[in-house]
């Protein structure tokens, strides 16, 4: 599928992404007001565990504890979502044909519409402690772009392979429980030991973190070895996510 | 008769029937170090050639198992042929046995736009329809019901009349219809007509021959993945009736 496919697509895709938010919040009282309220009392939560817990010298830590936590949400959310987009169209998957790679990229949008709604909270909260973020703040888009490009590279195999393989999310979601530990979110990255720091900083999401933390909080742009580590490993991932999609999805698809 | 609808060249289409399910990784595996082989592959399509025109009502028959659903899933683009070539000119829809594919957690009304989507349609366009869709399906009151609430009949009209107010140039039915009630049925049989009439194409996959006898222009018969008997309605019906005797 090209770009201009996707673009003509682009009301069904967002009918999907809109579809499945609907889904999410369907029969409550205050319906829309959800998507603000849950994380709005998830991040309240985590600010007061996390700052009570701990005892930490990182400079602004409520911000950079929900910002990581907002980030790596995006990143567990949006592949999760697109893992069971296909399980959970499997009857349009079989009655009509559209492109596959729709329902893992509606998965990947929903969970960046959620992130910003988790994001104007996350502003609410900037103003709660006063913290006034300085320009380098304008290269968060790119990096939540990033993002996004990391989620669908690996939401279009998830989203097949969990067709044939349906233990596949058991073990995604284990790998996202494990990833949550080794991305920089209650800790900064320079206290683990320098092999692992090593090792990790190939880790897209480890990279994004750390950039969002950056950038948002600490007017540090990010390093070009660290951008260049990230964009070509998310490259690489797309690649090959999109390669073994392309050359499975028809004989997966009979599996529905 | 002027150009065709459909045509089918040479299409086989081979499927892996499973001894035992690996639906898991740990399975597969374990599987692949015993090396049993846990599938074969059956034919369900073998070599099928034809052609539907344009304005033709075709009729497809065949024993369970024959392979009517995957050639009507082959040529509506869900499934991949191993070999052969199908073009299709023109919208076509497939209204196959269990609808057009609506997710029941979902209302009719949300489900219509869905499907409208789905076949390129802009918002607009669906929303103008879709008075006209609840109308015909005589489910005004129902618009904004969830399908899970819904009849198997209350579904079945809801996908017939979307089917026909998309206005597609073909019109797959694989045994849709059975659920309506007598009148459904008959306003359903009445809107083919009137769709018939207008130079549009019906292809047909149903088990009760009087349709076929009465309303098909040509049939085929499917037996094994193979066309067994192909042309005049009555002597295809003929011949597959024959068949079963013989056995």
């Amino acid at each position: 599928m090209t770009i201009r496919e996707l673009w003509r697509k682009r009301t069904l895709i967002s009918n999907f992404a809109i579809t499945d938010l609907r889904i999410r919040y369907r029969n409550s009282i205050i319906g829309f007001f959800w998507t603000f309220l849950e994380p709005l009392l998830m991040l309240t939560v985590l600010y007061f565990v996390f700052t009570n817990i701990f005892e930490t010298n990182i400079e602004n830590f409520p911000l950079y504890i929900l910002l990581g936590i907002i980030m790596y949400n995006m990143f567990s959310k949006g592949t999760i979502f697109g893992l069971n987009s296909m399980i959970a169209r499997s009857t349009v998957l079989t009655h009509i044909y559209f492109p596959r790679e729709i329902p893992a990229i509606s998965g990947s949008i929903t969970s960046f519409i959620m992130t910003v709604f988790e994001l104007i909270i996350f502003g609410i909260f900037m103003m709660i402690f006063q913290f006034i973020p300085t320009e380098t703040i304008l290269v968060l888009p790119l990096i939540i772009a990033l993002e996004f490009i990391l989620i669908v590279g690996l939401s279009l195999p998830l989203s097949l392979f969990s067709i044939r393989y349906r233990d596949i999310q058991f073990i995604w979601t284990i790998l996202i429980q494990i990833g949550f530990f080794l991305t920089p979110i209650f800790y900064k990255s320079d206290i683990l030991p320098e092999f692992l720091q090593e090792i990790l900083s190939y880790s897209p999401i480890f990279q994004i973190v750390n950039m969002a933390h950056d950038v948002t909080l600490y007017n540090t742009l990010p390093e070009i070895e660290s951008v260049l580590k990230t964009v070509i490993v998310t490259g690489i991932i797309f690649g090959i996510g999109y390669g073994i999609f392309k050359k499975y999805q028809a004989k997966i698809i009979e599996e529905l | 008769m002027s150009g065709i609808a459909v045509n089918v060249e040479n299409l086989s289409k081979k499927f892996r029937v499973f001894h035992e399910r690996r639906d898991s990784i740990f399975e597969s595996i374990i599987g692949s170090v015993s090396r049993k082989k846990f599938y074969e592959y059956l034919n369900v399509l073998d070599d099928v050639t034809f052609s539907v025109n344009k304005g033709e009502m075709f009729g497809i028959i065949g024993k369970n198992g024959a392979g009517k659903s995957t050639l009507l899933k082959l040529i509506s683009g869900i499934f991949e042929s191993d070999k052969g070539k199908i073009v299709v000119n023109g919208k076509l829809i497939p209204l196959l046995s269990l609808g057009l594919g609506f997710q029941v957690d979902l209302t009719a009304r949300t489900n219509v736009i869905q499907y409208g989507l789905l076949l390129g349609f802009e918002k607009k366009q669906i929303l103008d329809k879709i008075d006209k869709i609840m109308q015909f399906a005589e489910l005004e009151k129902f618009a904004d019901t969830k399908l899970k609430n819904f009849s198997a009949g209350m579904y079945a009209r809801l996908a017939f009349s979307t089917a026909m107010q998309v206005e597609p140039d073909i019109l797959i039915i694989d045994e849709a219809l059975s659920a309506g009630d007598v009148s459904f049925q008959q306003k359903a049989f009445d809107a083919i007509n009137a769709f018939k009439a207008n130079g549009k194409t019906v292809i047909v996959v149903t088990h009760d021959m009087n349709p076929v006898r009465q309303m098909c222009d040509r049939a085929i018969f499917l037996n094994n993945g193979k066309i067994e008997d192909i042309g005049e309605p009555e002597k295809v019906v003929n011949s597959y009736l024959n068949h079963f005797h013989q056995q």
